[in-house]
Protein backbone atom coordinates (compact mmCIF):
# COMPACT_ATOMS: atom_id res chain seq x y z
CA UNK A 1 0.00 0.00 0.00
CA UNK A 2 1.14 3.52 -0.92
CA UNK A 3 2.14 6.21 1.96
CA UNK A 4 0.26 8.81 1.81
CA UNK A 5 2.16 11.58 -0.78
CA UNK A 6 4.34 8.69 -2.54
CA UNK A 7 2.60 8.32 -6.14
CA UNK A 8 2.44 5.37 -7.85
CA UNK A 9 2.61 4.94 -11.78
CA UNK A 10 0.43 2.34 -12.95
CA UNK A 11 0.59 0.29 -16.30
CA UNK A 12 -2.83 -1.41 -17.38
CA UNK A 13 -3.24 -4.63 -15.96
CA UNK A 14 -1.39 -3.60 -12.63
CA UNK A 15 -3.32 -4.52 -8.94
CA UNK A 16 -4.27 -1.68 -7.57
CA UNK A 17 -6.59 -3.27 -4.49
CA UNK A 18 -9.59 -5.12 -3.39
CA UNK A 19 -12.71 -4.52 -4.20
CA UNK A 20 -14.08 -5.41 -1.04
CA UNK A 21 -12.00 -2.04 0.19
CA UNK A 22 -12.62 0.14 -2.58
CA UNK A 23 -15.00 1.52 -5.20
CA UNK A 24 -13.17 1.67 -9.24
CA UNK A 25 -13.05 4.67 -10.50
CA UNK A 26 -11.96 6.01 -14.06
CA UNK A 27 -8.91 4.08 -15.59
CA UNK A 28 -10.28 0.86 -13.55
CA UNK A 29 -12.12 -2.20 -14.03
CA UNK A 30 -13.17 -5.42 -11.49
CA UNK A 31 -12.11 -9.06 -12.09
CA UNK A 32 -12.56 -11.55 -9.39
CA UNK A 33 -12.80 -9.52 -6.55
CA UNK A 34 -9.62 -7.34 -7.46
CA UNK A 35 -9.60 -4.18 -8.79
CA UNK A 36 -7.01 -3.05 -11.52
CA UNK A 37 -5.96 -0.21 -13.80
CA UNK A 38 -7.30 0.12 -17.14
CA UNK A 39 -4.54 3.53 -18.11
CA UNK A 40 -0.99 4.71 -17.68
CA UNK A 41 -1.07 6.55 -14.81
CA UNK A 42 -0.99 7.40 -10.95
CA UNK A 43 -2.89 5.50 -8.32
CA UNK A 44 -5.07 8.36 -6.49
CA UNK A 45 -7.75 7.62 -3.66
CA UNK A 46 -10.37 9.41 -2.90
CA UNK A 47 -11.76 9.93 0.32
CA UNK A 48 -16.06 9.47 0.64
CA UNK A 49 -17.28 12.63 1.63
CA UNK A 50 -19.09 12.81 5.23
CA UNK A 51 -21.97 14.40 3.34
CA UNK A 52 -23.04 12.63 0.14
CA UNK A 53 -26.06 13.07 -1.13
CA UNK A 54 -27.07 12.56 -4.06
CA UNK A 55 -24.06 10.73 -5.13
CA UNK A 56 -24.55 6.86 -5.72
CA UNK A 57 -20.96 6.09 -5.47
CA UNK A 58 -19.86 7.14 -2.01
CA UNK A 59 -23.18 6.42 -0.74
CA UNK A 60 -21.64 2.63 0.38
CA UNK A 61 -18.98 5.06 1.63
CA UNK A 62 -16.05 3.25 0.41
CA UNK A 63 -13.17 5.46 -0.91
CA UNK A 64 -13.14 5.77 -4.51
CA UNK A 65 -9.71 4.02 -6.28
CA UNK A 66 -8.96 5.80 -9.47
CA UNK A 67 -6.34 6.55 -12.19
CA UNK A 68 -5.38 10.07 -13.20
CA UNK A 69 -3.74 11.23 -16.53
CA UNK A 70 -2.14 14.15 -16.47
CA UNK A 71 -2.34 15.05 -20.06
CA UNK A 72 -6.32 14.90 -21.12
CA UNK A 73 -6.80 12.33 -23.65
CA UNK A 74 -9.89 12.09 -26.59
CA UNK A 75 -13.70 11.72 -26.03
CA UNK A 76 -16.19 9.79 -27.56
CA UNK A 77 -20.27 11.23 -27.08
CA UNK A 78 -21.79 9.00 -24.63
CA UNK A 79 -25.32 9.17 -24.32
CA UNK A 80 -26.57 11.82 -21.97
CA UNK A 81 -23.27 13.59 -22.41
CA UNK A 82 -23.05 17.02 -23.13
CA UNK A 83 -21.36 18.10 -26.83
CA UNK A 84 -20.41 21.50 -28.36
CA UNK A 85 -20.43 21.51 -32.17
CA UNK A 86 -20.66 23.25 -35.00
CA UNK A 87 -23.70 22.94 -37.76
CA UNK A 88 -22.48 21.62 -40.99
CA UNK A 89 -25.35 21.21 -43.32
CA UNK A 90 -29.29 22.16 -42.50
CA UNK A 91 -32.49 20.49 -44.26
CA UNK A 92 -35.78 21.37 -43.16
CA UNK A 93 -35.83 17.25 -41.19
CA UNK A 94 -32.62 17.38 -39.45
CA UNK A 95 -29.42 19.38 -39.12
CA UNK A 96 -26.10 18.02 -39.71
CA UNK A 97 -23.70 18.80 -36.57
CA UNK A 98 -19.75 18.04 -36.47
CA UNK A 99 -19.18 17.48 -32.54
CA UNK A 100 -15.91 19.14 -31.52
CA UNK A 101 -15.95 18.27 -27.66
CA UNK A 102 -17.54 16.26 -25.45
CA UNK A 103 -18.05 18.11 -22.13
CA UNK A 104 -14.79 19.50 -21.27
CA UNK A 105 -12.70 17.16 -23.31
CA UNK A 106 -11.91 17.71 -27.45
CA UNK A 107 -12.23 14.95 -29.58
CA UNK A 108 -9.63 13.67 -32.19
CA UNK A 109 -11.55 14.03 -34.69
CA UNK A 110 -15.12 15.35 -34.94
CA UNK A 111 -17.92 12.98 -34.91
CA UNK A 112 -20.80 13.10 -36.98
CA UNK A 113 -24.19 14.35 -35.04
CA UNK A 114 -27.84 15.05 -36.23
CA UNK A 115 -30.69 17.13 -34.53
CA UNK A 116 -33.50 16.14 -35.97
CA UNK A 117 -36.44 19.34 -36.37
CA UNK A 118 -38.18 17.65 -33.49
CA UNK A 119 -35.49 17.55 -31.09
CA UNK A 120 -34.70 21.67 -31.76
CA UNK A 121 -37.57 22.90 -29.19
CA UNK A 122 -39.40 20.97 -26.29
CA UNK A 123 -42.38 22.90 -26.90
CA UNK A 124 -44.56 23.24 -30.27
CA UNK A 125 -42.37 20.57 -31.71
CA UNK A 126 -44.44 20.34 -35.10
CA UNK A 127 -44.00 24.06 -35.83
CA UNK A 128 -40.35 24.10 -35.71
CA UNK A 129 -39.05 26.25 -39.21
CA UNK A 130 -35.16 24.90 -39.79
CA UNK A 131 -33.83 27.92 -40.63
CA UNK A 132 -34.88 30.12 -37.88
CA UNK A 133 -33.38 27.92 -34.90
CA UNK A 134 -30.01 27.11 -37.11
CA UNK A 135 -27.97 27.99 -40.26
CA UNK A 136 -24.49 26.72 -41.25
CA UNK A 137 -21.63 27.75 -39.37
CA UNK A 138 -23.35 27.92 -35.98
CA UNK A 139 -21.18 26.87 -32.56
CA UNK A 140 -24.34 24.82 -30.78
CA UNK A 141 -24.80 22.65 -27.35
CA UNK A 142 -26.50 20.04 -27.09
CA UNK A 143 -26.94 16.40 -25.74
CA UNK A 144 -26.51 13.36 -26.96
CA UNK A 145 -30.02 11.43 -26.97
CA UNK A 146 -29.07 8.45 -28.44
CA UNK A 147 -26.29 6.41 -30.84
CA UNK A 148 -28.23 7.18 -33.64
CA UNK A 149 -27.68 5.40 -36.85
CA UNK A 150 -24.45 3.92 -38.41
CA UNK A 151 -23.68 7.41 -39.78
CA UNK A 152 -24.09 9.92 -37.11
CA UNK A 153 -25.31 10.30 -32.93
CA UNK A 154 -28.90 11.66 -32.71
CA UNK A 155 -28.47 15.72 -30.89
CA UNK A 156 -31.37 16.79 -29.11
CA UNK A 157 -31.78 21.04 -27.95
CA UNK A 158 -34.28 20.75 -26.03
CA UNK A 159 -33.16 21.73 -22.72
CA UNK A 160 -32.79 25.71 -21.98
CA UNK A 161 -28.93 25.71 -21.83
CA UNK A 162 -28.98 23.93 -25.41
CA UNK A 163 -28.93 25.85 -28.57
CA UNK A 164 -26.95 28.40 -30.49
CA UNK A 165 -23.60 29.51 -28.25
CA UNK A 166 -22.09 31.88 -31.09
CA UNK A 167 -23.33 32.75 -34.29
CA UNK A 168 -22.12 35.29 -36.88
CA UNK A 169 -24.82 37.39 -38.90
CA UNK A 170 -24.98 37.60 -42.45
CA UNK A 171 -22.68 40.66 -42.59
CA UNK A 172 -19.97 38.89 -40.39
CA UNK A 173 -20.35 39.95 -37.10
CA UNK A 174 -20.39 37.91 -33.85
CA UNK A 175 -24.59 38.04 -33.03
CA UNK A 176 -25.81 38.92 -29.43
CA UNK A 177 -28.86 36.81 -28.42
CA UNK A 178 -31.70 39.01 -27.12
CA UNK A 179 -34.39 36.48 -26.11
CA UNK A 180 -34.76 32.66 -27.09
CA UNK A 181 -35.40 32.50 -30.15
CA UNK A 182 -33.18 36.06 -31.54
CA UNK A 183 -30.04 36.96 -32.15
CA UNK A 184 -28.84 40.37 -33.20
CA UNK A 185 -26.18 41.88 -34.84
CA UNK A 186 -24.43 44.88 -33.17
CA UNK A 187 -23.47 46.87 -36.12
CA UNK A 188 -25.80 46.98 -38.29
CA UNK A 189 -29.05 46.03 -35.55
CA UNK A 190 -30.34 43.34 -37.80
CA UNK A 191 -32.54 40.84 -35.90
CA UNK A 192 -31.59 36.90 -36.82
CA UNK A 193 -34.12 34.12 -35.55
CA UNK A 194 -31.94 31.57 -33.66
CA UNK A 195 -32.68 28.64 -31.41
CA UNK A 196 -30.16 30.32 -28.23
CA UNK A 197 -29.03 28.75 -25.42
CA UNK A 198 -29.40 30.34 -22.10
CA UNK A 199 -26.05 30.81 -21.09
CA UNK A 200 -27.00 32.87 -18.22
CA UNK B 1 23.45 -36.45 -79.35
CA UNK B 2 26.82 -34.87 -79.97
CA UNK B 3 27.51 -32.01 -78.08
CA UNK B 4 29.36 -29.69 -80.73
CA UNK B 5 26.04 -29.69 -83.43
CA UNK B 6 24.76 -26.14 -82.76
CA UNK B 7 21.39 -24.68 -82.67
CA UNK B 8 21.48 -22.27 -84.68
CA UNK B 9 18.13 -20.92 -84.35
CA UNK B 10 18.02 -20.17 -80.90
CA UNK B 11 20.63 -18.18 -78.15
CA UNK B 12 22.30 -20.82 -76.69
CA UNK B 13 23.76 -20.96 -73.25
CA UNK B 14 27.07 -22.38 -72.24
CA UNK B 15 27.78 -25.53 -73.31
CA UNK B 16 29.47 -26.70 -70.53
CA UNK B 17 27.84 -26.34 -67.05
CA UNK B 18 30.09 -25.54 -63.51
CA UNK B 19 29.26 -25.45 -59.96
CA UNK B 20 28.45 -22.72 -58.70
CA UNK B 21 31.39 -20.96 -56.14
CA UNK B 22 29.94 -20.45 -53.16
CA UNK B 23 31.30 -17.65 -51.14
CA UNK B 24 29.48 -17.40 -47.72
CA UNK B 25 31.23 -19.45 -44.94
CA UNK B 26 28.80 -22.49 -44.03
CA UNK B 27 27.07 -20.84 -41.02
CA UNK B 28 26.63 -22.79 -37.79
CA UNK B 29 25.03 -21.09 -35.09
CA UNK B 30 23.47 -23.83 -32.56
CA UNK B 31 26.55 -26.07 -32.55
CA UNK B 32 29.06 -23.23 -31.02
CA UNK B 33 26.43 -21.20 -29.09
CA UNK B 34 24.28 -18.46 -31.64
CA UNK B 35 25.80 -15.66 -33.75
CA UNK B 36 25.17 -12.93 -31.56
CA UNK B 37 26.46 -14.50 -28.58
CA UNK B 38 22.97 -15.31 -26.58
CA UNK B 39 21.59 -18.35 -24.49
CA UNK B 40 18.59 -20.00 -25.95
CA UNK B 41 16.07 -18.73 -24.04
CA UNK B 42 17.45 -15.15 -24.43
CA UNK B 43 15.41 -12.07 -26.00
CA UNK B 44 17.28 -9.52 -27.84
CA UNK B 45 17.67 -6.12 -26.13
CA UNK B 46 14.44 -4.31 -25.91
CA UNK B 47 14.25 -0.31 -26.50
CA UNK B 48 11.14 1.50 -26.51
CA UNK B 49 9.50 5.14 -26.91
CA UNK B 50 6.39 5.82 -26.41
CA UNK B 51 4.82 9.66 -27.54
CA UNK B 52 7.74 9.79 -30.93
CA UNK B 53 5.23 10.99 -33.24
CA UNK B 54 3.72 13.81 -31.01
CA UNK B 55 4.42 17.02 -32.99
CA UNK B 56 3.24 17.08 -36.24
CA UNK B 57 2.55 19.59 -38.27
CA UNK B 58 -1.25 19.77 -37.40
CA UNK B 59 -2.82 19.02 -34.69
CA UNK B 60 -5.23 17.18 -36.37
CA UNK B 61 -2.79 14.46 -37.96
CA UNK B 62 -1.31 13.82 -34.39
CA UNK B 63 -2.12 10.35 -33.58
CA UNK B 64 -3.29 9.88 -30.03
CA UNK B 65 -0.59 7.81 -28.95
CA UNK B 66 3.03 6.22 -30.55
CA UNK B 67 5.57 4.20 -30.45
CA UNK B 68 8.97 3.63 -31.42
CA UNK B 69 10.09 -0.18 -30.33
CA UNK B 70 13.95 -1.85 -31.00
CA UNK B 71 14.26 -5.71 -30.54
CA UNK B 72 17.85 -6.64 -31.94
CA UNK B 73 18.08 -5.11 -35.64
CA UNK B 74 14.16 -4.82 -35.46
CA UNK B 75 12.94 -1.42 -35.78
CA UNK B 76 8.85 -0.85 -35.56
CA UNK B 77 6.94 2.42 -35.71
CA UNK B 78 3.20 2.50 -34.66
CA UNK B 79 0.60 5.21 -34.61
CA UNK B 80 -2.67 4.94 -32.88
CA UNK B 81 -5.58 7.08 -33.87
CA UNK B 82 -8.58 7.20 -31.86
CA UNK B 83 -11.25 7.07 -30.49
CA UNK B 84 -12.54 8.37 -33.48
CA UNK B 85 -15.93 7.53 -36.11
CA UNK B 86 -15.86 4.41 -37.16
CA UNK B 87 -16.79 3.82 -40.80
CA UNK B 88 -18.55 0.17 -39.76
CA UNK B 89 -19.87 1.51 -37.00
CA UNK B 90 -21.05 -0.97 -34.40
CA UNK B 91 -23.78 0.18 -31.63
CA UNK B 92 -22.06 -2.04 -28.60
CA UNK B 93 -18.63 -2.06 -29.23
CA UNK B 94 -15.78 -0.24 -30.54
CA UNK B 95 -13.68 -1.10 -34.03
CA UNK B 96 -10.13 -2.16 -33.67
CA UNK B 97 -8.49 -2.25 -36.89
CA UNK B 98 -4.52 -2.68 -37.73
CA UNK B 99 -2.88 -1.64 -40.73
CA UNK B 100 0.85 -3.23 -40.84
CA UNK B 101 3.31 -2.10 -43.61
CA UNK B 102 7.01 -3.25 -44.67
CA UNK B 103 8.94 -0.48 -45.29
CA UNK B 104 10.64 -1.38 -48.93
CA UNK B 105 13.75 -1.70 -47.65
CA UNK B 106 13.38 -3.51 -44.06
CA UNK B 107 14.08 -6.65 -45.46
CA UNK B 108 16.43 -8.43 -47.17
CA UNK B 109 14.25 -8.28 -50.51
CA UNK B 110 12.62 -5.48 -51.40
CA UNK B 111 9.01 -4.88 -50.71
CA UNK B 112 7.22 -3.19 -52.88
CA UNK B 113 5.35 -0.07 -51.91
CA UNK B 114 1.49 -1.73 -52.92
CA UNK B 115 0.34 -3.61 -49.49
CA UNK B 116 0.93 -7.59 -50.62
CA UNK B 117 -1.36 -10.05 -49.00
CA UNK B 118 1.34 -11.67 -47.11
CA UNK B 119 0.69 -7.96 -44.84
CA UNK B 120 -2.70 -8.30 -44.83
CA UNK B 121 -2.87 -11.27 -43.27
CA UNK B 122 -0.48 -10.07 -40.54
CA UNK B 123 -2.55 -7.21 -40.38
CA UNK B 124 -5.30 -9.41 -39.18
CA UNK B 125 -2.90 -11.62 -37.08
CA UNK B 126 -2.03 -8.49 -35.29
CA UNK B 127 -5.79 -7.15 -34.92
CA UNK B 128 -6.59 -10.68 -33.08
CA UNK B 129 -3.65 -10.68 -31.20
CA UNK B 130 -4.28 -7.27 -29.52
CA UNK B 131 -8.02 -6.77 -29.74
CA UNK B 132 -8.99 -8.92 -26.83
CA UNK B 133 -6.53 -6.58 -24.57
CA UNK B 134 -8.50 -3.22 -25.25
CA UNK B 135 -11.46 -2.20 -23.59
CA UNK B 136 -14.10 -2.20 -26.88
CA UNK B 137 -17.51 -2.00 -24.76
CA UNK B 138 -16.66 1.42 -23.70
CA UNK B 139 -15.95 2.99 -26.71
CA UNK B 140 -19.08 2.32 -28.93
CA UNK B 141 -19.47 3.47 -31.96
CA UNK B 142 -15.99 4.41 -32.70
CA UNK B 143 -13.17 3.14 -33.80
CA UNK B 144 -9.30 2.61 -32.79
CA UNK B 145 -6.93 2.39 -35.96
CA UNK B 146 -3.29 1.09 -35.13
CA UNK B 147 -0.86 1.84 -38.22
CA UNK B 148 2.13 -0.38 -37.98
CA UNK B 149 5.31 0.52 -40.17
CA UNK B 150 7.96 -1.49 -39.84
CA UNK B 151 11.70 0.22 -40.74
CA UNK B 152 13.10 -2.81 -40.28
CA UNK B 153 13.06 -6.26 -40.11
CA UNK B 154 15.16 -9.38 -38.88
CA UNK B 155 13.05 -12.65 -38.46
CA UNK B 156 9.44 -13.31 -39.56
CA UNK B 157 7.58 -14.23 -36.27
CA UNK B 158 10.12 -11.93 -34.32
CA UNK B 159 8.97 -9.29 -36.18
CA UNK B 160 5.01 -9.53 -35.90
CA UNK B 161 6.15 -10.29 -31.86
CA UNK B 162 7.98 -6.94 -31.83
CA UNK B 163 4.69 -5.47 -33.62
CA UNK B 164 2.51 -6.90 -31.23
CA UNK B 165 4.32 -5.31 -28.46
CA UNK B 166 5.04 -2.01 -30.62
CA UNK B 167 1.08 -1.67 -30.78
CA UNK B 168 0.58 -2.56 -26.76
CA UNK B 169 2.93 0.58 -26.08
CA UNK B 170 1.15 2.94 -28.69
CA UNK B 171 -2.07 1.91 -27.08
CA UNK B 172 -1.12 2.19 -23.62
CA UNK B 173 0.31 6.04 -25.02
CA UNK B 174 -2.86 7.22 -26.51
CA UNK B 175 -4.45 6.52 -22.98
CA UNK B 176 -7.40 3.51 -24.66
CA UNK B 177 -8.39 1.97 -21.84
CA UNK B 178 -6.51 -1.78 -21.73
CA UNK B 179 -7.37 -5.00 -19.24
CA UNK B 180 -3.89 -5.34 -20.16
CA UNK B 181 -0.72 -4.63 -22.02
CA UNK B 182 -0.17 -7.34 -24.58
CA UNK B 183 3.78 -8.91 -24.47
CA UNK B 184 4.69 -11.10 -27.57
CA UNK B 185 7.66 -13.24 -28.03
CA UNK B 186 8.17 -16.16 -30.40
CA UNK B 187 10.55 -19.01 -30.80
CA UNK B 188 12.07 -21.43 -33.59
CA UNK B 189 12.21 -25.01 -33.53
CA UNK B 190 15.80 -26.26 -34.40
CA UNK B 191 15.55 -30.08 -34.81
CA UNK B 192 14.19 -30.77 -31.06
CA UNK B 193 15.50 -27.38 -29.89
CA UNK B 194 13.75 -24.21 -29.00
CA UNK B 195 15.53 -21.57 -29.68
CA UNK B 196 14.03 -17.83 -28.66
CA UNK B 197 13.66 -14.88 -30.85
CA UNK B 198 15.39 -16.10 -34.26
CA UNK B 199 17.23 -13.67 -36.65
CA UNK B 200 16.51 -13.85 -39.96
CA UNK B 201 19.84 -16.22 -40.39
CA UNK B 202 18.77 -18.59 -37.37
CA UNK B 203 14.98 -19.02 -38.72
CA UNK B 204 16.20 -19.57 -42.35
CA UNK B 205 17.70 -23.13 -40.74
CA UNK B 206 14.81 -23.86 -38.91
CA UNK B 207 11.69 -26.33 -39.47
CA UNK B 208 9.07 -24.21 -37.77
CA UNK B 209 8.32 -21.16 -35.52
CA UNK B 210 5.62 -20.72 -32.85
CA UNK B 211 4.50 -17.05 -31.49
CA UNK B 212 2.94 -16.67 -28.72
CA UNK B 213 1.25 -13.25 -27.45
CA UNK B 214 0.01 -13.11 -23.87
CA UNK B 215 -1.64 -11.08 -21.02
CA UNK B 216 0.14 -11.52 -17.96
CA UNK B 217 -1.86 -10.05 -15.61
CA UNK B 218 -5.07 -11.96 -16.58
CA UNK B 219 -2.69 -14.77 -17.43
CA UNK B 220 -4.45 -15.77 -20.72
CA UNK B 221 -3.31 -16.57 -24.18
CA UNK B 222 -4.05 -13.72 -26.63
CA UNK B 223 -2.89 -15.34 -29.45
CA UNK B 224 -0.88 -18.58 -30.71
CA UNK B 225 0.89 -18.62 -34.40
CA UNK B 226 2.55 -21.60 -35.54
CA UNK B 227 4.42 -21.86 -38.48
CA UNK B 228 5.49 -25.58 -39.56
CA UNK B 229 5.08 -28.73 -38.31
CA UNK B 230 6.20 -30.60 -35.05
CA UNK B 231 4.46 -33.06 -32.38
CA UNK B 232 2.33 -31.99 -29.64
CA UNK B 233 5.29 -32.37 -27.14
CA UNK B 234 7.11 -30.23 -28.74
CA UNK B 235 4.69 -27.59 -28.76
CA UNK B 236 4.16 -27.66 -25.45
CA UNK B 237 7.68 -27.53 -24.51
CA UNK B 238 7.94 -24.22 -27.12
CA UNK B 239 4.28 -22.85 -25.81
CA UNK B 240 5.54 -22.93 -22.11
CA UNK B 241 9.18 -21.32 -23.06
CA UNK B 242 7.15 -18.68 -25.17
CA UNK B 243 4.99 -17.88 -21.56
CA UNK B 244 8.24 -17.55 -19.22
CA UNK B 245 9.80 -15.20 -22.12
CA UNK B 246 6.40 -13.11 -22.38
CA UNK B 247 6.70 -12.23 -19.11
CA UNK B 248 10.09 -10.88 -19.29
CA UNK B 249 8.98 -9.03 -22.46
CA UNK B 250 6.27 -7.40 -20.11
CA UNK B 251 8.45 -6.90 -17.31
CA UNK B 252 10.35 -4.60 -19.43
CA UNK B 253 7.50 -2.50 -21.42
CA UNK B 254 6.08 -1.56 -18.22
CA UNK B 255 9.38 -0.43 -16.57
CA UNK B 256 9.60 2.09 -20.01
CA UNK B 257 5.88 2.68 -20.06
CA UNK B 258 6.64 3.68 -16.09
CA UNK B 259 8.89 5.56 -16.61
CA UNK B 260 8.16 7.44 -19.80
CA UNK B 261 5.36 9.42 -17.19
Amino acid sequence: MSTAGQTVVVTPGRRLGLAQEYESGIGTYVRNGMIYSSILGTRKIKEPTGDSTNDKETSTNKPVLYVERDNAKFAIPVVGCEVLGRVVRINPRAASVAIMMVGPVPCQEDFLGMVRVQDIRATEKDTVVMVESFKPGDIIRAEVISLGDQRSYFLSTTKNEHGVVFAQSSDGNTMVPVSWEEMQDPETLAIEKRKCAKTF
Amino acid sequence: MATNIQDRKRINGPTRSVEPISTAEPVEPFASGRLDGRALDQVRPIFMKTGSLDSQASAQAAPSGSAYYEQGKIRISCAVYGPRQGRKSNAKMGIFSCDFKYTPFSCSWRKSHIKSSDEKEISLILEQAVAPAIRLELYPKACVDAFITVIESDGKAATIAAAINCISAALVDAGIELYDSVAATSMALNGTQWISDCTQIEEDSTSCSLLVARMPSADEVAYILQHGKTKIEQTEEGFQACVNACTKVYAVMCRYLQGSM
